[in-house]
């Protein structure tokens, strides 16, 4: 058995659309892996661990940002299937984007923990799973890519970045952290496509609201 | 695209015909002069059908406005796809309503 | 394009990252520059899942631990090296909690502790099952803080410069633009990690090709101890995507066709807690003597945590059920899961001492790229994490040491050149051979004769099937003849490192007579401590790989017999 990848492709100058035939039975990522070892070398794509937590491989497959390891061809359930790179990135080549920009942004958030005192730290359990959740994000760039506003804000991964640590009963920054984010959180208009689309389920949409309301708050002084 | 951006793309567009909307009408209101009744009921009858889809942009924009509102101060999160579809099916209920008002 | 920078770190993994913050921790005025193929939060350190090993139990004692790591090495380990490595461990750990690691916890706040293989007690330090993920994302936004820190992702190592026995810098193929790029630097940090994806199957990550190993050993840097190759006892059929030990630590099973917990017949006190090369052998044998299951990607064997419930595996287990469910199609809530051992880490590596040094000046090794030496002949799970972090920190400091009141030595155009030729040369490649055939092959040479059960006439196979296909990668075609984003010349460059890094494993496995640790040979099967208790190194010459042997360092423990 075998499907179609239409691969939108980018040499630097000019993009087209190629199209390859793929077995099956195999992830995307490996069907990307059997067109560069035996039908086209020349195809650029980023993969890494190959098991979903390094955030490489992520690509707009039939439109939708996912990652391409994680994604059984036989479960898209098409006969065609499209890939193309992330938006609201530059593409370098092929199906491979610029992340530097995303990276940078990243730092805006002041997404580590910022802690004066010293001596033995306690955490209970509790404590833990009231930010764990928020410390799974690989940064991809799937939510990045699914946010019509991305472009002109910090998009949606550093916002959770930061609410991991706004949560963490270690970090005593929150202030800091807050202050330096409003600047750059007003743009979101809810469009909650980049809680569809995050691999890892961290419901962005839901943070970004929340890390809001908490600038607002802590810039009306209640 | 998806239904979520499709929404987000209509909340655009109805508010900017809804701003260009009100400047065109003051402009229209402060060129009347006192009883001239005439202008105006003419007026509203040339443009009557495209009333009716200003209308609609001005209820979609509202009813979605309030939905984003309950977003934005942290509630119904869960319920975000119900509330989407909602917003489309209350929006034209009102709409259809309206109408049939106004026509008959 | 050039750089210069004091303190160059080549790898962006757990031990480069912490040897870059070692550095900026001491001393704001020293730059350093941390050189990657990949972003720092894409490297196969993330991959690590189980725990890192650390003395937190009133009853466990620092010895116990050098104990248990050199017992599990099979006396092969650096004994000197492995008491420096344990005492530093737990510092390491309470620094991360410091930084935001979000270890797991007990009930009072504690950090909790969990078994793992080869241990005597439990010694282990987790945050779920994604225990690297977390440590490395900590160091990551560690060091965004740190404005002495450069981070140069997407570039790709292709040489040291090194002149006297002195480093004066290293070139490196900035991926996005396709140009090579010179580093100036008065001292080189090597910390681009194992060469795991010699083999085909593995739980490496797809481009942990060995290439700063590949590149010290092409500068006359010898390479120890290659020979021993750990094979992970629970790799995920087909993928090979690894299976956590603390499967095992948390209550699993090991289940053969009879659903007989077959590890009593080879270590009946430890279990399934035996050290990696026990169980991996172990269950070679079943799958050998036909007692293993069979599916529709062949033999396999049961990794059964049905029996640990629901609720265990969701907290304690999250990722390898979801691996599971995502890459098997089987929630290991329901069913036993496919496995069967994998290749899983290089345990040999670049020749340093305990400070991380090589016999050149200013060019250090950390991580798995390095041999330190303390995990011998066989590593014990979770050591790893710790070593990097242990040794990142000490290669760090010693690096920043070195550098202070150094001046750079000027690399000659000449020599920039010489490298910019090399790789030309490789660009310019139009011949017959496909990359990726040539890797193909030697990913079968690995798996057939340098596997877990090894013989004199495989390896002698093995070596001369590799020299073959090092002639034929002389042959090579580069398809791809742009400059940005060249993935075909970078993975074909890559192969020809795995290439040189195989002959070294194949030559230096087919001269060890003798089996130890997770290097077993069906022609010696007994451990020989007085002709073998010693390292190999080897060396790259014009003929070929030169084996050497440098004695093993032995402080508190003689060797004895390895029961478990």
């Amino acid at each position: 058995m075998e499907v179609i990848f239409r691969i939108k492709r980018f040499d630097g100058g000019s993009s087209y659309w190629d199209e390859f035939k793929v077995p099956i039975n195999m992830t995307v990522l490996e069907a990307l892996f059997y067109i560069k070892e035996n039908i086209d070398s020349t195809l650029a794509f980023r993969a890494f661990c190959r098991m979903g937590i390094c955030g490489s491989c992520a690509i707009r497959i039939n439109k939708k940002p996912m990652l391409a390891c994680e994604t059984q061809i036989s479960k898209l359930e098409k006969e065609t299937i499209e890939l193309e790179p992330l938006k609201n990135f530059n593409v370098i080549k092929d199906l491979v984007t610029d992340f530097e920009g995303f990276f940078k942004k990243q730092k805006l958030a002041k997404p580590y923990l910022i802690r004066k005192s010293k001596g033995e730290i306690q955490q209970t359990p509790k404590q833990l799973e009231e930010y764990y959740k928020y410390t799974l994000c690989i940064k991809c760039g799937a939510c990045v890519s699914a946010c019509p506003v991305a472009k002109r804000c910090l998009g949606p991964a550093p916002v959770v970045a930061a609410h991991r640590f706004n949560r963490d009963s270690r970090d005593e920054g929150k202030e800091e952290r807050l202050k330096a984010l409003s600047d750059h959180i007003w743009h979101c208009h809810f469009v909650s496509d980049c809680s569809e689309v995050c691999p890892k389920n961290l419901h962005p949409a839901e943070v970004v609201q929340k890390v809001r309301l908490e600038v607002l708050k802590f810039n009306l002084g209640w | 695209m998806s239904l979520n951006t499709i929404a987000f793309y209509l909340h655009r567009i109805t508010g900017v015909v809804l701003s260009l909307y009100l400047c065109m009408h003051f402009t229209f209101l402060t060129s009347l002069k006192t009883g001239d009744y005439e202008r105006l009921v003419k007026a509203s009858k040339e443009f009557f059908v495209l009333h009716l889809l200003l209308f609609l942009a001005c209820i979609y924009h509202g009813v979605n406005g309030i939905r984003l509102v309950i977003h934005e101060f942290g509630y119904m999160y869960k319920y975000r796809k119900i509330l989407l579809y909602l917003t489309f099916v209350i929006t034209f209920v009102i709409w259809v309503l309206f109408c049939w008002k106004v026509i008959k | 394009m050039k750089f210069r920078y004091d303190v160059v770190i080549v790898g962006a993994g757990l031990a480069g990252m912490r040897a870059a913050i070692a550095i900026a921790e001491k001393n704001e005025d020293v730059s350093v520059a941390m050189v990657s193929k990949t972003y720092p939060t894409r490297c196969h350190s993330v991959c690590a899942e189980g725990g890192t090993a650390a003395v937190f139990d009133k009853e466990d004692s620092l010895d116990l631990h050098a104990w248990d790591t050199v017992k599990g090495a099979d006396f092969l380990a650096d004994q000197d090296a492995v008491e420096l490595f344990v005492s530093e461990c737990p510092k390491e750990i309470l620094t991360l909690d410091a930084w935001g690691c979000p270890w797991s916890r007990t009930e009072d706040g504690k950090i909790a502790l969990r078994p793992f293989g080869g241990q005597s007690l439990n010694r282990t330090v987790f945050a779920k099952d994604r225990t690297g993920f977390h440590e490395v994302h900590t160091l990551y936004e560690r060091i965004l803080q740190y404005p002495n820190i450069e981070i140069f992702s997407e570039y790709f190592l292709t040489g040291l410069i090194v002149e006297n026995d002195e480093i004066k810098g290293l070139t490196a193929i900035d991926i996005k633009t396709g140009e090579l790029t010179l580093f100036e630097a008065k001292a080189v940090i090597l910390a681009t990690g194992g060469a795991g994806r010699l083999y085909g199957f593995t739980t490496y990550s797809h481009n942990v090709t060995g290439d700063g190993m590949a590149v010290a050993y092409r500068c006359g840097v010898p390479l120890k101890d290659m020979e021993f190759f750990q094979f992970h006892p629970t790799g995920l059929v087909p993928s090979g995507i690894l299976m956590t030990e603390a499967c095992r630590g948390e209550g699993g099973y090991l289940l053969n066709k009879d659903k007989e917990r077959f590890m009593k017949r080879y270590a009946p006190e430890k279990m399934e807690l035996a050290p990696r090369d026990v169980v991996a052998r172990a269950m070679w044998k079943e799958m050998i003597e036909g007692r293993a299951l069979e599916g529709e990607h062949g033999l396999y064997i049961a990794l059964d945590l049905t029996h640990l419930g629901e609720k265990k595996i969701k907290a304690r287990l999250p990722l390898i059920r979801e691996a599971a469910i995502n890459f098997a199609g089987i929630d290991p809530v329901e069913k036993p899961l496919p496995i069967k051992p994998v290749a899983h880490y290089t345990m040999g590596g670049i020749h340093v001492n305990k400070n991380c040094e090589t016999d050149v000046k200013g060019l250090y090794a950390t991580g798995e790229v390095a041999c330190i030496s303390i995990h011998g002949a066989n590593r014990l799970g979770s050591n790893s994490t710790s070593e990097c972090l242990v040794f990142g920190r000490i290669a760090g400091e010693n690096a920043l040491d070195f550098v202070l009141n150094k001046d750079f030595k000027l690399v000659k155009e000449d020599e920039f050149f010489e490298e910019e030729r090399k790789i030309e040369e490789i660009f310019n490649k139009n011949g017959s051979e496909s990359p990726y055939a040539i890797k193909k092959e030697l990913n079968e040479v690995m798996d057939n004769y340098l596997w877990i059960f090894r013989e004199e006439s495989g390896m002698k196979k093995a070596v001369q099937k590799i020299k073959e296909l090092k002639e034929r990668y002389k042959d090579v075609k580069i398809t791809d003849k742009s400059k940005s984003f060249n993935t075909d010349l970078i993975y074909t460059i890559e192969i020809g490192y795995m290439l040189d890094l195989a002959e070294a494993v194949a030559v230096c496995a087919l001269f060890r007579k003798e089996s130890r640790g997770a290097h077993y040979r069906l022609d010696y099967q007994k451990r020989d401590d007085v002709n073998w208790l010693k390292h190999s190194l080897a060396y790259k010459t014009a003929d070929g790989v030169k084996v050497d042997y440098a004695p093993v360092t032995i402080t508190k423990w003689e060797p004895v017999e390895r029961k478990y």
